[in-house]
C-alpha cells in the first residue's frame, strides 16, 4: 500500500508542530523519519494514524483520499503504530492483548481464542517470532512487550507499520533482532516507518530518509543519495558540537557507599546491590530500563524504603533518613520524570526554582515568602543555565522539554552538593540541551563532586562515565572501566530474555 | 496577540450570554408548567435573595453566606494542598457540638466563655480532621475515604449527646439547652445579622494571605500541584499534610461555633447537617477552582440562590420542589460555564508547552 501525506499542517495553540509537510511512503521500503525532539516527527505520524487531526493537508492511500474519524478507522485500513509508550494491559496475557479490540467472534458471541491462537501462531511463524502467548504482559521485559506490540500489528494485517523510537528500550542484541524482523516485513512488501533520532540506525536499516526540523520537512530522499553528516546537519540546522575532551583525574575519597541493598520492586526484590562513588568521578549505570535502576535510585534518594542493607553518604548512614535530611547531608537529584517529579508544571519558574532550596533564610522573611528574592534566584538560574523562558513568573508548563530539564538540572546543581544523582538526564531533550547538560555534569566531576549517572542511552553512559556498572534483572551484571568499555561487551551484559523472542540475525 | 485576547473575551461574553439565555429559557418552561407568572417569580427571587423590609432577606442571605463561605475556605485550604478532605461536615459538627457543650459547662465571665468555647470548637474541628490525616499516613486509609466516613460517627455522637445527656427535655425537641444569653454574638447595629460574618471575613483574609504570602502556603500548593515533585525536592510532606488538615478542620470548627453562638444559640440535632453547608462549600470551591479570593464570592452566590429560591416559593407560589429544580438548573449552567472557562484557560496554557 502506498501512502501519501501532502501539505500537512498541525497547530497546538500558538505552536506550529507540523508545517506544510508532504511525504510519500512506499511499500517494500523502510522509511526513516529523523529529527530532534519536538521537530514534529511523532505529530506527523499521529496525523497519519488518526490520533491528531491536521489543520490542513490530505492523507491518501493508494491514491484515494482518506479522512480518519479515529485511529480505529486507520487500523481498519491497514495502518499500525507502535507508540513510544506501549499501549498494553499489564494484567492480561499476550494473546488477550493482541486480540483486544479485534476479537474473533465465535458461535454465541463468545471470543474464539482458539482461532486467534492459530492465526497468531501463523503470522509469528512467518516472521520467525517466538513468544509464549499465555504469559501476562506485566511479567514481560520491556523488550518483550515491544514484540507484543509488533505482533498486534501483524495480527491486524497492517500493511503500513509505524514504529516510534522503537530501540530506546532495547539492548543492542534485541535491537539487531528487531531490525531483522523489520527487514523480513520489508521483503513481505509492507511499508515501514521508523521514527528515530539515532543516525546509526538510519544508516543501518533505512531505504529512504526524511529529516524534520522545527515542524518542517527539510529533506526527503533515498538514503543512498545522502550521507550521515548531511543528515546530521539537516537535523540541527548547522554543524555538530565538537566531541568532548575529558581530563584524567584520580578519584578522591568515597562519597556514596551502598552495601547489600535490597529494595522491593515491581517484579520482585531488587538486589542485593553494592556500589561506591568517589569524589571526582562519574559512575554510570547502564542497562535497559526496568531492570531495577529506578528502585535503586529511589532507595538512595529516600523515595522508597529499603528492605535491608546500608547506604552511607559522606560518612553518615542515611538509610533511615527522609528525603529532606538526605538532601541536606549532601545529595542532589535530577529525576528522570521532569514532568511529575522534577517540576510542578502548574507553578511558576520561580516557585519551581526555590522549592527544596537549602538556605531558607535567603528567600523568606519569617513565615513569609520574599518573592523578590525568589525571582532573583530564578533569574540567576535562567541566566547561568541559559534557560529560554518568559521569566521567573512564567509557568513551568510553558517551557520546552529541553528548557524544563535545564531548570531541573540548574536547580539541583546550584546546590553544589558532594553527590549528584542524574537519572536519564537528557531523556527527550534536543541536541543543544544534551550537550549543555553533559558539559555541566563533566564540570561537576572536574570540580570534585561525585556523580552517579543512570541512563538507558548507552552512548551517554559511554561518553561520560569513569566507571560503568551494568544492571540486569535487579542486579549488577558487571563493572567496566570507562576507558576500556566497548559497546559489544556492555551489550552482552545487558542481555535479556527478549532477545530469544525474535529470530537470530542471519 | 492583543487581537487574540479581545477575541477570547468576546467569545467568553457570548458564552455567558448563551448560558444566561438557557437559564432563562429553562426557568420559563418550568414556571409555565406550574403556572407561575414569570415576572413575579423573578421579582420574588431577587427580593428574597437581596431585599426585604430593611434588607432583612439580604441579612438572611449574608448569614447563610457566612457558613457556606466559611466551609468553602476550609475546603479550599485542603484542596489546594492536594488533600481531598471531604469530611468538612464532621469537622463542622465537631466544632458546633463542642462549642455548645463548652458554653454550657464552662464557668466564668461571658467573654471568656465565648472565647474559650470558640477555641475549643476550632480544636475539635482540627482534631477530627487530623484523625483522617493520621488514618491516611499511618494506617493507609485514603483521605477521601477516611474523611468522608468520619462524618458519620461524629454526627451520631452529637445526636446522642443532645438526645440524652444534654437534652433540653422541656422543649420537646432533640436539642441542647440554650447557651447563656450573654455569650450570644451581638447583631450588627440596626440589623438582625450577627457578627459571625466578621469571623468568616477574617478567616477568608487569613486564607488569602496564607495562600499567597507564606512559606507554608507555598509548600502546600507545590504538594497540591504535584505530590511527587514535593516529595522529590524534600518538602516535609507528612508535616504539611497534618498541619494543613488541622488548619482546614479548625476553620470548619469555627463555622460550627458561629452557627451556635450567632444563629441557633444551642445545638439542635441536624442543624449543621441538613442544610448541607459542608457540601455546598465543596461545590462553591469546585466552581471557582483554587482561586482564594473568589471562594467567598462563590459562597455568596450559593447562599443567594438558596434564599432566593426559598423566597420564590413563599411569595410567588412556586412549589418548593420546582424552586429546588430551578436552583439546581442555575447552579448547573453557571458551574458548567465557569469550569468550562477554567478548562479552556488551562488548555491554552498546556498548548503553549511542547513536551511530547
Amino acid at each position: 500500500m502506498r501512502v501519501a501525506l501532502s501539505g500537512i499542517t498541525v497547530r497546538f495553540g500558538a505552536l506550529t508542530a507540523v508545517d506544510n509537510a508532504s511525504l510519500a511512503i512506499e511499500p517494500g521500503e523502510i522509511h526513516a523519519v529523523v529529527g530532534e525532539n519536538g521537530a514534529g516527527k511523532t505529530t506527523l505520524m499521529n496525523v497519519l494514524f488518526g490520533l491528531v487531526e491536521p489543520e490542513a493537508g490530505t492523507i491518501s492511500l493508494d491514491g484515494e483520499e482518506m479522512h480518519w474519524a479515529s485511529p480505529q478507522e486507520a487500523i481498519r485500513h491497514g495502518l499500525g503504530m507502535v507508540h513510544q509508550h506501549f499501549m498494553l494491559q499489564e494484567s492480561m496475557t499476550v494473546l488477550e492483548n493482541v486480540v483486544l479490540c479485534a476479537e474473533p467472534v465465535g458461535r454465541f458471541g463468545f471470543i474464539d481464542f482458539a482461532a486467534a491462537r492459530r492465526r497468531l501462531a501463523e503470522v509469528a511463524d512467518e516472521h520467525g517470532i517466538a513468544m509464549e502467548l499465555d504469559r501476562p504482559v506485566g511479567r514481560l521485559s520491556v523488550g518483550e512487550r515491544q514484540v507484543v506490540e509488533v505482533l498486534k500489528m501483524l495480527y491486524r494485517e497492517a500493511e503500513v507499520l509505524i514504529l516510534d523510537e522503537p530501540t530506546s528500550v532495547l539492548t543492542p542484541l534485541e535491537k539487531d533482532r528487531l531490525f531483522a524482523t523489520l527487514r523480513s516485513f520489508r521483503s513481505a512488501g509492507k511499508a515501514i516507518v521508523l521514527i528515530t533520532h539515532k543516525l546509526d540506525e538510519v544508516m543501518e536499516l533505512a531505504d529512504r530518509v526524511s529529516v524534520m526540523r522545527a515542524g518542517r520537512l527539510v529533506r526527503s530522499g533515498p538514503l543512498s543519495a545522502t550521507s550521515k553528516e548531511e543528515i546530521a546537519r539537516g537535523i540541527i540546522g548547522g554543524e555538530l558540537p565538537p566531541a568532548r575532551q575529558r581530563t584524567a583525574r584520580a578519584p578522591g575519597k568515597e562519597v556514596l557507599a551502598v552495601r547489600d541493598l535490597k529494595v522491593a520492586g515491581r517484579g520482585g526484590t531488587v538486589g542485593p546491590l553494592s556500589l561506591s562513588v568517589c569524589a571526582g568521578e562519574i559512575v554510570g549505570i547502564a542497562g535497559v530500563s526496568g531492570n531495577g535502576q529506578a528502585e535503586l535510585i529511589q532507595a538512595i534518594t529516600g523515595l522508597a524504603s529499603l528492605l535491608s542493607g546500608e547506604i552511607v553518604l559522606c560518612g553518615r548512614p542515611i538509610g533511615h533518613l527522609d528525603v529532606e535530611d538526605r538532601r541536606l547531608i549532601g545529595m542532589s537529584y535530577i529525576p528522570e520524570d521532569r514532568q511529575r517529579m522534577g517540576l510542578a508544571l502548574g507553578a511558576t519558574v520561580s516557585e519551581n526554582a526555590n522549592a527544596g532550596r537549602d538556605e531558607r533564610a535567603a528567600y523568606t522573611r519569617g513565615p513569609f515568602l520574599n518573592r523578590a528574592a525568589m525571582a532573583g534566584f530564578a533569574r540567576q538560574l535562567i541566566e547561568r543555565y541559559r534557560i529560554r523562558v518568559g521569566g521567573p513568573a512564567a509557568l513551568a508548563s510553558t517551557m520546552s522539554g529541553g528548557n524544563k530539564q535545564k531548570l531541573v538540572v540548574g536547580r539541583e546543581l546550584a546546590r553544589d552538593t558532594p553527590l549528584v544523582i542524574a537519572e536519564n538526564p537528557t531523556w527527550g531533550v534536543d541536541i543543544g540541551a544534551i550537550d549543555f547538560i553533559h558539559g555541566e555534569l563533566m564540570r561537576m566531576r572536574d570540580e570534585g563532586h561525585a556523580v552517579l549517572l543512570v541512563s538507558t542511552e548507552l552512548d551517554e553512559v559511554l561518553a561520560l562515565s569513569d566507571r560503568i556498572l551494568v544492571m540486569y534483572s535487579g542486579a549488577f551484571a558487571g563493572e567496566v572501566a570507562g576507558a576500556e568499555a566497548d559497546r559489544e561487551r556492555i551489550g552482552g551484559m545487558m542481555t535479556s530474555r527478549a532477545a530469544a523472542a525474535l529470530p537470530e540475525v542471519a | 496577540m492583543n487581537g487574540m485576547r479581545e477575541g477570547t473575551m468576546a467569545r467568553e461574553a457570548i458564552s455567558w450570554a448563551v448560558a444566561l439565555a438557557w437559564i432563562a429559557a429553562v426557568l420559563f418552561i418550568l414556571m409555565a408548567l406550574v403556572g407561575a407568572p414569570f415576572g413575579d417569580a423573578l421579582a420574588a427571587f431577587l427580593q428574597n435573595a437581596f431585599g426585604g423590609r430593611r434588607f432583612s432577606y439580604l441579612m438572611a442571605t449574608l448569614s447563610r453566606t457566612a457558613l457556606i463561605a466559611g466551609m468553602a475556605v476550609s475546603v479550599m485550604l485542603s484542596f489546594r494542598a492536594g488533600l481531598f478532605n471531604i469530611g468538612g461536615e464532621g469537622q463542622l459538627v465537631a466544632g458546633g457540638l463542642v462549642a455548645a457543650l463548652a458554653a454550657l459547662l464552662l464557668p466564668g465571665p461571658p467573654l471568656f466563655v465565648l472565647t474559650a468555647s470558640i477555641l475549643a470548637a476550632m480544636l475539635a474541628g482540627a482534631g477530627w480532621a487530623l484523625l483522617a490525616g493520621v488514618m491516611q499516613l499511618y494506617v493507609g486509609v485514603p483521605l477521601l475515604v477516611g474523611s468522608l466516613l468520619l462524618n458519620y460517627p461524629i454526627r451520631y455522637i452529637a445526636s446522642y449527646i443532645v438526645a440524652h445527656p444534654f437534652r433540653d427535655v422541656q422543649s420537646g425537641m432533640v436539642q441542647s439547652h440554650l447557651v447563656p444569653q450573654a455569650t450570644w454574638l451581638p447583631y450588627f447595629p440596626g440589623t438582625r445579622l450577627d457578627i459571625g460574618l466578621l469571623f468568616i471575613v477574617a478567616a477568608s483574609v487569613f486564607a488569602v494571605v496564607y495562600s499567597r504570602t507564606t512559606v507554608h502556603g507555598y509548600h502546600a500548593r507545590m504538594n497540591g500541584l504535584s505530590p511527587a515533585f514535593a516529595r522529590t525536592v524534600g518538602l516535609p510532606v507528612r508535616k504539611l499534610t497534618l498541619q494543613t488538615l488541622a488548619m482546614s478542620g479548625a476553620i470548619a470548627g469555627l463555622v460550627g461555633a458561629i452557627a451556635v453562638f450567632g444563629i441557633h444559640h444551642r445545638y439542635i440535632d441536624g442543624m449543621l447537617v441538613q442544610p448541607l453547608y459542608a457540601w455546598t462549600g465543596i461545590i462553591a470551591v469546585l466552581l471557582v477552582g483554587m482561586i482564594p479570593w473568589a471562594v467567598p464570592l462563590s459562597g455568596l452566590f450559593f447562599a443567594a440562590i438558596q434564599t432566593g429560591a426559598a423566597g420564590m416559593e413563599r411569595s410567588a407560589g412556586v412549589p418548593k420542589e420546582i424552586a429546588l429544580v430551578m436552583q439546581a438548573v442555575i447552579i448547573l449552567f453557571v458551574a458548567s460555564r465557569v469550569s468550562g472557562a477554567l478548562v479552556a484557560s488551562s488548555e491554552r496554557k498546556a498548548g503553549a508547552a511542547d513536551d511530547a
